[in-house]
């Protein structure tokens, strides 16, 4: 045990800090493949003050902090492997305040994403940030990835519902961004630059998050397609036709991965290249029969080919997972996961060409195709293949990342639409965004982090 | 052979239902209403026997006031070929939905009802065995297989022991457990065609029966809400927290 482990321990006892080989591997990885946990030790802050403590005593020794929410994170963003001591906001789960006026809830920033939508459910609310880890990933978490999720095509992204935030800096100010208010036009709104900032500008612990009204009662339709175009094709028709809270995708492929979990029947019993996950308001005959009039001219046009609807919320629910467990269905096959966003009106090309360029140069892999396509983002898998060591495939992609990137590029697409960068994309960050902007970048992040502790190496690249 | 099928209508299993103000039922309006899912489990049932060629017909049945059709037309969706409505404004307690089965059984005659074992709204389980008990018929209840061969059906029941497999003449009456099987979901082109499947409606008065409800029910209340569970840290202090609480 280095010696300065040995006094962490005793000094953060009150935070609950351990160094256990089970704890470092736990708290040291998120949810990304390949990576490899190494921190120093684990601790975990009861309050706003412990964190301030934590960031000074990291500036005085040299220590990186790792901020950790509920690791879900896709990227690598919360892993440790560098000796790193990990700031788990697991104790920092209280819900503080409820508005009912404004709508919206002050909680510490480690309550878990579904708490926040059970307890706005409960007040006759609706907090529309969700997705198929909303079970185990944190407020701060979402906020410093901005996530998305299922219904960015109404209700946007974590970035549209935080009101305000506590925020502790790399030197230890406690800052209090924007106070929960909706008009505040008072300078530069740093609370923007804190979303999506991935644990590099500064360590959120409390986050007030505004509230809405729950949909009306809704509906789902699964319908099989012939080919991405004719998906987008739908989505165009849909969209006209229908209040949409949900457009998804996947392929059948995919699909055949769910479905080898035992726990799902397939949609229809023909089998067709690509489904469409459609959610919708549906509260009367007439919005029922005005799906059943996109479903018939979608029919005609050869958009469609056959498609279901859920006659009740169990249902609904039981098509959603043919979606939502896609992810988990494919983990243990190691997949390298790209997740892309072009915008939807220039996606069906792009998606030719995407899919052109695999088919020429990987022939080899298995992809699996799914996302928010109705938003323009795309979860673009690539399976390790059995028999292929992890760093055979790891150097393999590369090659992959340089060519999708590449093609990302070309039709000004970002190469994460809501993952962030973490440790696995920061490299390709110049594919996206431009040098002028990196370098802005860097500067922000020195002004916010002028000692470097706050998640080091993560979503930017090394400078060359 | 006519199979005859129960559909009740009842809040979508996924709502968190809520008791009204005063306290005097439970919250409905602009809730999803569904299929009690045992029902529909029935009506897959139903389907199933029909498509392996064991009957010729499966006839949905619903008693209820207009909203119900909502669900009739699911079921012909799902592909029942005709469906009955009777029409009572007032909701009815388990002996008044056996009567006006009766009726229907005996205007029909059908080999085999299938219904589900109970509703999930009022969680009675007894229109079932009151429906065979009136018909004078055999009754299988809880069923999550059923054979049907010839004049009789084989019947596995869940029952508190395990598994019990019985054998019943038909006509009988089999209530479905939730393993009997996993529901269809509802094809968009089957919806357009269910339109056009038959539904007769008749009022319930029409069988000569009042609709009634003999329970009276006194007060509705919000279950007491559930204590939080705590989170432990490891398996040690998992253990040491069921010695404290005496379950070790
Ligand atoms: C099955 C599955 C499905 C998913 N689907 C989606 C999806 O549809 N849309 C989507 O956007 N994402 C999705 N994700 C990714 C992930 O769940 C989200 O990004 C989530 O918001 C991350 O939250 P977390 O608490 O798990 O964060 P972590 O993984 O713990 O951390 C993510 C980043 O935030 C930083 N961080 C965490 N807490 C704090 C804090 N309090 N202060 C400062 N920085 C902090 C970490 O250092 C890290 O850089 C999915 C993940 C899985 C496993």
């Amino acid at each position: 045990m280095s010696p300065l482990n040995d006094s962490i321990l005793p000094r953060f006892e009150s935070m609950g800090a351990r160094n256990d080989a089970d704890s470092l591997d736990k708290y040291g990885r998120d949810h990304s493949s390949f990576s490899m946990p190494d921190p120093l030790a684990v601790v975990f802050p009861r309050n706003t003050e412990d964190v301030v403590e934590l960031v000074q005593y990291a500036r005085e020794h040299g220590i990186a902090l790792v901020p950790s929410g509920g690791r879900t994170g896709l990227s690598g963003g919360a892993v440790a492997s560098h000796q790193e001591l990990v700031v788990s906001f697991e104790k920092m789960n209280k819900i503080i305040d409820f508005d009912p006026l404004a709508p919206a809830i002050t909680v510490e920033a480690g309550v878990i994403t579904a708490t926040v939508q059970d307890y706005a459910r409960d007040q006759g609310l609706f907090f529309p940030v969700d997705y198929a880890s909303s079970g185990s990933s944190q407020v701060g978490g979402n906020v410093a990835t901005n996530a998305g999720g299922i219904k960015v095509l109404r209700y946007g992204l974590t970035r549209d519902w935080v009101l305000g935030m506590t925020v502790v800096t790399g030197q230890g100010e406690v800052l209090k961004l924007n106070n929960a208010l909706v008009k505040n036009a008072t300078g530069l709104d740093l609370r923007h630059l804190m979303i999506g900032s991935e644990g590099t500008l500064g360590l959120i612990t409390e986050v007030t998050l505004g509230l809405t009204s729950p949909p009306p009662q809704q509906a789902v339709m699964v319908l099989g397609c012939p080919d991405m175009d004719q998906v987008m094709a739908l989505f165009a028709r849909a969209r006209n036709q229908l209040t949409l809270s949900a457009y998804e995708f996947f392929s059948d492929k995919a699909l055949q991965h769910v479905l080898d979990g035992g726990q799902s029947q397939p949609p229809f019993d023909e089998r067709t290249p690509y489904y469409a996950l459609i959610e919708f308001d549906c509260t009367d005959d007439s919005d029922q029969d005005r799906a059943l009039a996109v479903f018939s001219n979608s029919l005609e046009a050869g958009e469609v080919v056959d498609g279901v609807i859920s006659q009740s919320d169990s249902q609904a629910a039981e098509l959603w997972t043919l979606r939502e467990h896609i992810s988990e269905r494919i983990s243990h096959l190691l997949p390298h996961k790209n997740d892309i966003a072009v915008r939807v009106a220039r996606l069906p090309e792009f998606l030719k060409k995407l899919d052109a360029l695999l088919h020429e140069h990987y022939p080899q892999f298995e992809v699996i195709w799914f996302g928010h396509i109705g938003d323009g983002n795309l979860h673009l898998n690539i399976l390790k293949p059995a028999d292929w060591s992890i760093e055979a495939f790891k150097q393999e992609t590369a090659s992959i990342n340089a060519h999708v990137y590449g093609l990302v590029k070309e039709y000004a697409g970002s190469i994460s639409a809501e993952h962030g960068l973490g440790l696995l994309k920061r490299d390709h960050l110049s594919d996206s965004r431009s040098e002028a902007e990196i370098q802005l970048m860097r500067q922000i992040r020195l002004l916010f982090d002028p000692d470097g502790i706050l998640n080091p190496g993560k979503m930017l690249p090394d400078p060359i | 052979m006519k199979i005859l099928v129960c559909l009740k209508q009842v809040i979508d299993y996924q709502v968190r239902v809520q008791v009204n103000p005063d306290a005097t039922g439970v919250v409905t309006d602009g809730v999803k209403m569904s299929i009690n899912p045992f029902d529909e489990i029935a009506l897959e049932e139903a389907l199933r026997l029909r498509e392996a060629g064991k009957a010729t017909e499966v006839v949905a049945v619903s008693i209820g006031n207009a909203s119900v059709k909502t669900q009739l037309r699911t079921g012909l969706a799902m592909g029942a070929d005709r469906a009955l409505h009777i029409l009572s404004e007032t909701a009815i307690d388990p002996l008044t939905a056996a009567r006006v089965l009766l009726k229907i059984v005996e205007h029909e005659a059908p080999g085999l009802v299938i219904m589900g074992k109970q509703a999930i709204d009022d969680d009675c389980n007894q229109t079932g065995q009151m429906l065979a008990a009136l018909w004078d018929r055999p009754q299988a209840t809880f069923a999550s297989e059923l054979l049907v061969d010839g004049q009789t059906a084989r019947v596995t029941r869940e029952v508190d022991a395990g598994l019990e497999t019985i054998e019943v003449d038909l006509p009988a009456v089999v209530t479905t457990d939730l393993r009997l099987n996993t529901p269809r979901f509802v094809k968009l082109p089957d919806i357009m065609k269910a339109k056009r499947k038959p539904l007769d409606e008749s009022p319930i008065d029409s069988y000569g029966i009042e609709a009634a409800n003999a329970a009276q029910a006194l007060n509705y209340a919000q279950p007491p809400e559930r204590k939080k569970g705590v989170m432990v840290d490891s398996i040690s202090e998992l253990v040491e927290a069921m010695k404290q609480r005496g379950v070790l």
